[in-house]
């Protein structure tokens, strides 16, 4: 009777694209702590076509009027207007959860996070992964050495994708900060610090050719002393899977499922375990899911005054990794990309 | 004629021959490339280089007003890939009537076609050269091809047609990660043994005879066979995706008629498997994934457009294939059936000559099949394929 007594939190969506489509505008449907009281889009068409079909009463091209008109925000613009949006909605006061990227660059995180700090308002970075309860009982057995010494691990995270783009933002750097690594390795690594904490060294490998990269390879060690290999794609269906070798056991976990199979073999190999992370009374998750408790989190830290469940400081961290990478960049080799034939023989 | 600081549109760039056609006119031939993508989520290939990406469908005779002003030169590789047959043989027709008409406007001094072997018919045994009559083959796709293939070299524009084999390579689809993934789940038929002609060609040497095409002035209005060196049989190269998987057996030698009986059985057996299937349809999701992933689905979908007439396509496709195919008994992969248009097509041996792309366009194939094949390997593990 509390939540249904609770006012809803006021919600702008601003920027109208696939995710908002997909999960945001579904999953603030389903949530009981919140409700979209704004659509922003600066093509004022899709805005109000998805205002419509989602029930929102107001839309508008443009943040300017938003103060007083909601409570927070939802930032689900392309990378490169993740900050610059980020920090004007907070410095007026608005809680923001910022989609993933955090932004494009470390300093403009910071910039971020004071900004939230200055203003004693919310800051939150859309890692939904993390919302899996599957992350969180891998997180679990890791942290409470279920697998004993942990000797190496390996994430290959590759789907070839079906998501209806509104734009081509994703495909520029200069609105995206980076390929696959920016975009999907943003998830990758989020789980990868919050799973085996910071990293020490790294080697880098991606196979842009003056472009963004579709694939790209890392070898990381932490600063645990564990070292792994984390390949990611967006041409190749990949295993999808992250392998944690310990002394007494290896752990497989799917990572893209929002509900994977997870099997954790014992070190004899004789027999393993296979079966999927279930919270005490719940079913099975969708990704949608996943973005209601993500909402969830988001209103109860504003209510509560408290830290959200990924706050800015843990944005910034995938983000300080994806940069390191770029800045040590190595071409990959693919073999059948040699340049087969001379430049004589066509001109 | 060089191709270095020339502006070229490429049309189906996120495509298996347009990417590395991009990919090779940005890298080696230091071309300004602009590519038309319908499908965004698709552009990752092509946007690993410094390539214009214009949204947009080559249909819309705005977007390529839009892609192709300042172009010098045009590549149509696009063709229909998704809806129904219908859909598809209008994007290849309408398409390449738009194409032209934009190409023509804008006053591009070379439009390079990507055609196709299929508008030849149904070939028999023997060479086969560019002075085969063109005939339509029956099927949406094949006979859009020769639709549009007419058009571009009855255009009155600096056309030069390419008319590909059975192209194999890094990304392929039709004849390679297709291959793979029909031979992971069930055997293929080796009609008289396999010693039909399949005409393979690699991916590069194709895309290098599309840009000698591009800068010969002996090209234009012409249309040229493009294979490889060697014509290789059905059995080298079902027999090699095989030896990719490993394991066991993926092939079965049958001759014809034992094929077309074993086609007839399978047909039979469909009202009382068609039942079946959707029983089990309505349950499984996964099932539904990997029935989709079946020879007849995978190839009447996709590319034996080119090989059964539409009526066969659509009586299949509702069926979805692999509800009645039979399991072997002795616990070996069940085998893929073959139709009688399909047996046809394995069972000629019909020889490509590319004599007129060696003498016109300098045309040297450089990947002979163990060389295009090993590539092909590398990339298929790479691409978790194998």
């Amino acid at each position: 009777m509390q939540e249904i007594q609770e006012s809803k939190l006021r919600l702008a969506v601003v920027g109208c694209g696939a995710i908002t489509t997909l999960h945001h505008l579904p999953a603030i449907a389903l949530s009981n702590r919140v409700e979209a009281a704004v659509l922003v889009d600066v093509d004022a068409r899709r805005a109000e076509a998805l205002s419509k079909s989602f029930g929102v009463p107001e839309t508008a091209t443009d943040t300017s009027g938003l103060q007083g008109r909601v409570d927070a925000a939802i930032v689900a613009l392309p990378n490169s207007l993740h900050a610059p949006v980020a920090i004007d909605l907070l410095r007026r006061g608005l809680h923001v959860l910022v989609e993933k990227p955090m932004a494009m660059n470390v300093r403009e995180c910071d910039e971020m996070i004071a900004a939230a700090a200055a203003a004693g308002t919310v800051l939150a970075v859309g890692h939904e992964f993390r919302f899996f309860d599957s992350s969180l009982l891998v997180r679990n057995l890791l942290r409470d050495g279920l697998l004993g010494e942990l000797r190496r691990f390996e994430m290959r995270q590759g789907v070839i994708p079906r998501w209806p783009f509104a734009t081509d933002f994703l495909l520029k750097k200069e609105t995206a900060g980076g390929g696959v690594l920016a975009d999907f390795g943003a998830h990758v690594l989020d789980l990868l610090l919050w799973w085996l904490g910071d990293w020490a060294e790294i080697e880098y490998w991606d196979d842009a050719m003056g472009g963004i990269e579709s694939d790209c390879e890392m070898r990381l060690t932490m600063r645990s002393g564990v070292s792994g290999f984390v390949e990611i794609s967006r041409t190749r269906n990949l295993r999808n899977t992250c392998v944690f070798e310990g002394s007494r056991a290896t752990l497989e976990a799917g990572v893209w499922d929002p509900d994977p199979e997870i099997r954790l073999l014992i070190a004899d190999r004789q027999v393993s375990l296979a079966g999927r992370a279930r919270r005490d009374g719940s079913s099975g998750l969708d990704f949608t899911q996943a973005f209601v408790r993500q909402l969830d989190d988001f209103a109860a830290a504003i209510r509560e005054r408290r830290e959200p469940f990924v706050p800015g400081r843990e944005g910034r961290r995938s983000l300080a990794l994806i940069e390191a990478c770029y800045a040590r960049r190595q071409p990959l080799v693919l073999p059948w990309s040699i340049p087969s034939v001379s430049r004589e023989q066509a001109s | 004629m060089s191709l270095a600081g020339r502006t070229a549109l490429v049309t189906g760039g996120t495509g298996f021959i347009g990417g590395r056609l991009a990919e090779r006119l940005v890298v080696e031939h230091g071309a300004k490339v602009r590519a038309l993508v319908r499908n965004l989520a698709g552009a990752g290939r092509l946007a690993r280089f410094p390539v214009t990406i214009v949204h947009g469908d080559v249909t819309s005779p705005s977007d390529l007003a839009a892609a192709i002003q300042g172009c010098d030169l045009v590549f149509h590789c696009a063709y229909g890939t998704s809806g129904s047959q219908k859909h598809r043989a209008r994007v290849n027709t309408e398409g390449t009537k738009r194409v032209l008409a934009a190409a023509g406007t804008a006053g591009v001094k070379r439009i390079v076609y990507l055609s196709t072997l299929m508008v030849y018919g149904k070939t028999g045994d023997g060479d086969l050269d560019e002075t085969a009559p063109r005939r339509r083959f029956g099927n949406p796709y094949s006979d859009s091809k020769l639709a549009a293939e007419r058009m571009a070299l009855s255009s009155g524009l600096p056309v030069a047609v390419l008319q590909p084999t059975a192209v194999y390579g890094p990304y392929g689809g039709v004849w390679t990660g297709n291959v793979l993934r029909a031979l992971e789940i069930g055997r293929q038929i080796l009609v008289d043994g396999g010693e039909g002609l399949a005409n393979a060609v690699y991916v590069d040497d194709l895309v290098s005879a599309m840009l000698l095409a591009a800068v010969k002035g002996e090209a234009v209005g012409e249309a040229f066979l493009i294979s490889g060196e060697e014509p290789v049989t059905w059995k080298e190269m079902f027999r090699r995706f095989e030896r990719m998987l490993g394991g066991e057996p993926r092939t079965v030698d049958m001759t014809a008629a034992e094929a077309l009986a074993y086609w007839r059985r399978w047909q039979r057996r469909q009202p009382r498997a068609l039942g079946e299937a959707f029983r089990i349809l309505k349950q499984e999701q996964g099932i539904r994934t990997r029935i989709e992933r079946t020879r007849e689905v995978l190839w009447l979908r996709e590319m034996a457009s080119a090989v059964l007439p539409e009526s066969w396509q659509q009586r299949i496709k509702s069926k979805l294939g692999s509800g009645g195919r039979p399991s072997a008994p002795d616990g070996a992969l069940p085998i893929h059936p073959l139709s009688p248009e399909m047996i046809g097509f394995f069972r000629a041996r019909t020889r490509v000559r590319i004599d007129k792309a060696k003498r016109l366009l300098g045309y040297a194939p450089a990947f002979d099949f163990a060389t295009g094949m090993d590539l092909t390997e590398k990339w298929a593990r790479w691409a978790n394929l194998v």
